[in-house]
């Protein structure tokens, strides 16, 4: 029987939102999908629920009690804004660290990379709807946690670093005991790695999803292991060698695939690295000094100049641009670049052409942390033209 | 169709005992040195302010000591570092950053609760009352 006429039927395009408030979702972000049937045409990224004003806040407090207030930007991450901020001021000032203090904060920044790694797969089981996975990496994340309470003293909110050291010292039983729970840590870990290597589940929900090419990456600015799984090598524990990074030996994980699939693997394979890294640092702890310093007797002035630091954050390159006039206790003005910013603004262009089912898959292999994102973003709609800020104008607040 | 890899630690996990925690029943066991609950020893303090000025959540007020207590002769100003614990984080900046090491330390961390809660009762307990 042929085909005697064939009718058209136009195709309405749906608007769904997904998020803020979406069962797959679990921080506020509005993801706008344009769908026609199953397929996404476009999606738009909608952010702003989340923003607290951290940079101005930072602005009227001074700059030690800003360690604290950047350390809460995002709670998962908190070493490492900590430890950026920190280093910014001390190119200000200009302050050594002895090897001790260098050690213990790439153990506190390592040890924050594995529970972050591990929570963020045990997440993605969750998403593809294989809640008994989820359960058992929560529960072997304890184990990194517990070892984090050892080191600074809290489950999450480390509170580590200071200018000139770090706040606390460990001692031998301290150190034997986050090396077992480690040992303990990195069977469970080579496990999962293979849970999601070989289960049906996870390979068919998660290999082919949200391909971004090598060409992708570098137009949008995509960093950390978003970027590592399609293949570009970039790390910038690798490239600038901060604090004890050049000693310690590591490799950086690249995968080819580009897909969800390969982001997520190439976080399991971080977690090992991370892992060594922390068994390395915990044998070849230095005894050089003490690396906590007194924290009464730090200078209340910092010298004026501007400086920039960045930081290699679980989710990619964080950068902190600290500016100080000389006269004040408080910075001039503090601005803060995180990696989920690049990681979520920028991919909107990976989803089309993804099914609808897929959509919360691909956006958590970027780990979208939204609290770390939200901060000021001024658009001049009315003038309706283009010219990029420098720094030094970014940070004066004069155009 | 191949055995799914998990069911091994599944089926072992059903004869261990529960890895739930059953909080407030049982109490989650913490390390000694972990960051709980601070308050400042009352016959060492000066009622400097240091700390209130430090504290990035604003969570200490300096407040005066009632008269029904003995006031150290250090502490001319007669004030001691009230805490809120519903807004403190519990970062030890007041007590790394005291000059005269006032603050005692503790891990205690369960102070979840309908009413705020402040240091008030314990910085008192360590000055002794005037006899009437």
């Amino acid at each position: 029987m042929g085909v005697s006429k064939v009718v058209e039927i136009p195709v309405v395009t749906a608007e769904i939102p997904i998020g803020p408030q979406h069962p797959a979702l679990h921080e506020p972000v509005l993801l706008k999908v344009y769908a026609d049937g199953e397929e996404v045409i476009k999606v738009e990224v909608n952010t702003g629920y989340n923003h607290r004003g951290i940079e101005k806040l930072c602005e009227k407090n001074t700059y030690y009690r800003d360690i604290f207030i950047v350390g809460r930007v995002c709670g998962i991450c908190n070493a490492v804004h900590a430890n950026c901020y920190v280093r910014a001021l001390e190119y200000l000032l200009d302050t050594k660290l002895n090897n001790r203090a260098r050690y213990l904060r790439v153990l506190a920044m390592e040890l924050e990379r594995i529970h972050s790694h591990m929570i963020i797969n045990a997440v993605m089981a969750e998403i593809v709807g294989f809640d008994t996975l989820f359960m058992q990496i929560m529960l072997d994340r304890e184990r990194v946690m517990k070892a984090k309470e050892i080191l600074t003293g809290n489950r999450v909110l480390a509170d580590y670093m200071i200018v000139g050291g770090v706040r606390r010292d460990i001692d031998e039983i301290k150190r034997e005991r986050i090396r077992d729970l480690l040992l303990r840590l990195k069977p469970r870990v080579e496990y999962y790695k293979k849970v999601f290597e070989e289960d049906e589940t996870i390979v068919k929900r998660l290999v082919g999803v949200g391909v971004l090419k090598p060409a992708d990456i570098t137009s949008h600015s995509l960093v950390g292991p978003v970027a590592r799984g399609s293949g570009v090598r970039i790390d910038s524990r690798a490239s600038d060698k901060y604090d004890a990074y050049d000693e310690i030996p590591f490799n950086v994980i690249t995968r080819k695939e580009g897909d969800s699939w390969a982001r997520m693997m190439v976080r399991w394979d971080e977690t090992l690295e991370s892992i060594n890294m922390c068994l390395y640092v915990l044998e070849k702890l230095p005894a050089d000094g003490n690396p906590v310093p007194d924290e009464r007797r730090l200078p209340r002035v910092i010298p004026p100049g501007e400086s920039y630091a960045r930081v290699e954050a679980q989710r990619g390159e964080l950068t902190y641009y600290v500016m100080s006039d000389g006269k004040s206790t408080n910075p001039y003005r503090v601005k803060i670049r995180t990696p989920s910013f690049n990681n979520i603004i920028n991919s909107a262009f990976m989803y089309v052409g993804l099914s609808l089912a897929d959509v919360p898959v691909a956006l958590t292999s970027l780990d979208p942390c939204i609290s770390c994102m939200e901060r000021v973003t001024v658009i001049d709609l009315e003038k309706n033209t283009k010219y990029k800020l420098t720094l030094r104008e970014l940070a004066g607040g004069k155009a | 169709m191949r055995r799914p890899k998990l069911v091994d630690l599944v089926i072992r996990n059903f004869v261990r005992k529960p890895a739930t925690i059953q909080y407030p029943r049982e109490k989650t066991p913490v390390e000694e040195d972990s960051r709980g609950v601070q308050y400042a020893d009352l016959t060492k303090c000066t009622g400097c302010t240091l700390c209130a000025l430090e504290c990035p959540a604003d969570a200490i007020k300096m407040t005066p000591i009632p008269q029904s207590y003995e006031t150290p002769a250090k502490n001319p100003r007669k004030i001691y570092p009230l805490i809120d614990y519903t807004k403190c984080v519990f970062c030890y900046r007041c007590v790394k950053i005291c000059p005269v090491n006032a603050y005692i330390v503790t891990s205690k961390y369960d102070i979840a609760g309908h009413t705020r809660f402040s240091s008030e009762e314990y910085s008192l307990s360590t000055l002794k009352r005037v006899s009437k």
